[in-house]
Parts: structure tokens; C-alpha cells; sequence
């Protein structure tokens, strides 16, 4: 397989495949962008 | 070196390790794995989508053990309670991320080899339940407004976890619509050598990746309870001052 086929979006097979990667890498990404969003926000004990 | 920059230091160490490792379990599944003959690309799926499923059934039980901590320290040692308790809201936390996507690769995997997104199979619907009670967990934390939602959600806690060897052992009680077990699942189990490359790099890059997300939620709480400590502390002050 190669890049050009991951991103194939003209068959059902690949569509599929490439949305399951893409909901991975959404959810844990979205996770950690809401952590580090609080973790700028907040201060820290001394600060 | 003080001890925060220690920690900040491992933690970008662990966070680079973890996504070099990742990296390397992204090509090894898209790019270096055979195509399977039954599945055709589709079965890459595996590769993201069995790590996060056995990922998710086990931070369930560092919320769990955490919780009994919590339980425990509550009336003996508050502070260490209140540790206990972050590190249980942030197991509770990264347990959802992980069979949510356990979930939705499962549902599209699913769609693409038995053409249904769902089936009210033994598995799937364990599963749905255990994120539901995970989820239950996080509303009834973030929605409670009893004074005890740490201790209820503590309890409820220990119940969700009976619901994990439920899902771990429920293609093992009952054989339906989900595939067999690939590991431990008796003499027709287990991998083809040729995709052992691809699991074992996805699985350890997506547990690194899952303790990093734990330790930096869990840092974030504590600071959040620590910030919530001085503010307390600063009104008593504020109000004894004004007394005076």
C-alpha cells in the first residue's frame, strides 16, 4: 500500500480505512489540544 | 536540575518516544504489512482498532484502584484523597477516549466486512455499556451538585469495573457476530508472524501515548486542586483579616 492508495477516497474499502485512522487520530488528538488548552489556562502554585 | 524541570524534561522525552513509536507502528500497518487476502486493506483497521480496545479495559482499573484509594484516604488522610481522586477522573477520562475509539473503528471495521455499522452482539453491546458507565462517571463528577459527587462517583466506579472481565470474557461466553479472540482464545488463536511486527508497535506506541495523556490530565488536575487549596486558604485569610 502506498500514500496515493491511503488517500484513494474513489473506493469503499479505502474510505473506510482512512476514516477509522482519521477518527484516531481526531479524538486523541482533540484530547490532548482540551488538556494542554487547560494546562495554559491555569496557573500554576506559585505563580 | 530542580524536580519540576526533571519532570517536564521525562515528559517531553516520553511524549517524543511515544510518537517516534507511533510513527513507526503507522508505517509498519499501512505500508509494510501484506494485504490480507479475505479483507483486503480494510483488515489495517486491526491495527489501531484492537490496541485501543485492549487498551481501554485496562485504564478502567486505575480508576478503579484509584477509587478505593480515594474511598479509603477520604476520612483518614484528605490529601492523599484528593490525589487519589485525580488520578481516578483522569483514568475515567482517557478510558472514554480509548473505547470511543474503540467503538467507532469497530462500527466502521464493521460496516466495511459484515455491511452493518451495529449489531446488538454480546461484545459490542458489553462495550457500549462500559463507555456508557465511564461516561455516567464524567457527568455525574462534572453535573452533581450533592457536596459527595468525589465519594458517589467513587462507588459508581467500582461497579463499572465489574462491567471489564464482563467484556474481555464475552466472546469467550458467547460466540455471535464478533470475531474470536486473537490472543488467548485457545488453539486456533494468535497472529500471523507477518502482522506481529505492526501490532506490537501499535500497541506499545498507543499505551505510551495513553500513560502520557494520563500523566499530563493528572498533572493538570492537581494543579486545578492545588489552585482550589490557595484560593480556600486565601479567603479563610481574607475573612479573619476582615474579622479583625
Amino acid at each position: 500500500m502506498t500514500w496515493h492508495t491511503f488517500f484513494n477516497l474513489s473506493t469503499l474499502e479505502h474510505r473506510h480505512l482512512l476514516a477509522a485512522y482519521a477518527t484516531v487520530f481526531i479524538v486523541q488528538g482533540s484530547y490532548v489540544l482540551w488538556i494542554l488548552r487547560g494546562w495554559l489556562r491555569s496557573k500554576g502554585p506559585r505563580e | 536540575m530542580s524536580r519540576p524541570s526533571i519532570f517536564r524534561t521525562v515528559a517531553w522525552l516520553w511524549f517524543l518516544a511515544s510518537i517516534a513509536v507511533l510513527i513507526v507502528g503507522f508505517r509498519e500497518a499501512i505500508f509494510l504489512v501484506p494485504t490480507d487476502a479475505a479483507q483486503g486493506d480494510t483488515g489495517r483497521i486491526f491495527y489501531y482498532h484492537v490496541p485501543s480496545a485492549m487498551l481501554s479495559l485496562i485504564f478502567p482499573y486505575i480508576n478503579f484502584l484509584a477509587s478505593l484509594a480515594y474511598l479509603y484516604w477520604r476520612r483518614r488522610d484528605p490529601l492523599k484523597a484528593l490525589t487519589s481522586d485525580a488520578l481516578a477522573l483522569t483514568a475515567a477520562e482517557v478510558t472514554v477516549v480509548y473505547a470511543t475509539i474503540c467503538l467507532v473503528t469497530g462500527s466502521i471495521w464493521g460496516r466495511a466486512t459484515w455491511g452493518i455499522w451495529w449489531t446488538w452482539d454480546p461484545r459490542l453491546t458489553s462495550m457500549l455499556l462500559l463507555w456508557l458507565l465511564y461516561v455516567s462517571y464524567l457527568m455525574l463528577r462534572r453535573f452533581s451538585s450533592s457536596g459527595q459527587s468525589q465519594t458517589l462517583a467513587a462507588v459508581l466506579s467500582v461497579f463499572a469495573a465489574v462491567d471489564v472481565p464482563i467484556v474481555y470474557m464475552s466472546i469467550r461466553w458467547w460466540r455471535t457476530q464478533h470475531p474470536a479472540p486473537v490472543f488467548g482464545g485457545g488453539p486456533d488463536s494468535g497472529l500471523d508472524p507477518s502482522m506481529m511486527p505492526a501490532f506490537v508497535w501499535n500497541i506499545i506506541g498507543w499505551a505510551m501515548w495513553g500513560i502520557f495523556i494520563l500523566c499530563f490530565r493528572f498533572a493538570l488536575e492537581r494543579r486545578r486542586q492545588l489552585a482550589e487549596q490557595e484560593a480556600a486558604l486565601s479567603a479563610i485569610e481574607d475573612s479573619l483579616e476582615t474579622a479583625q
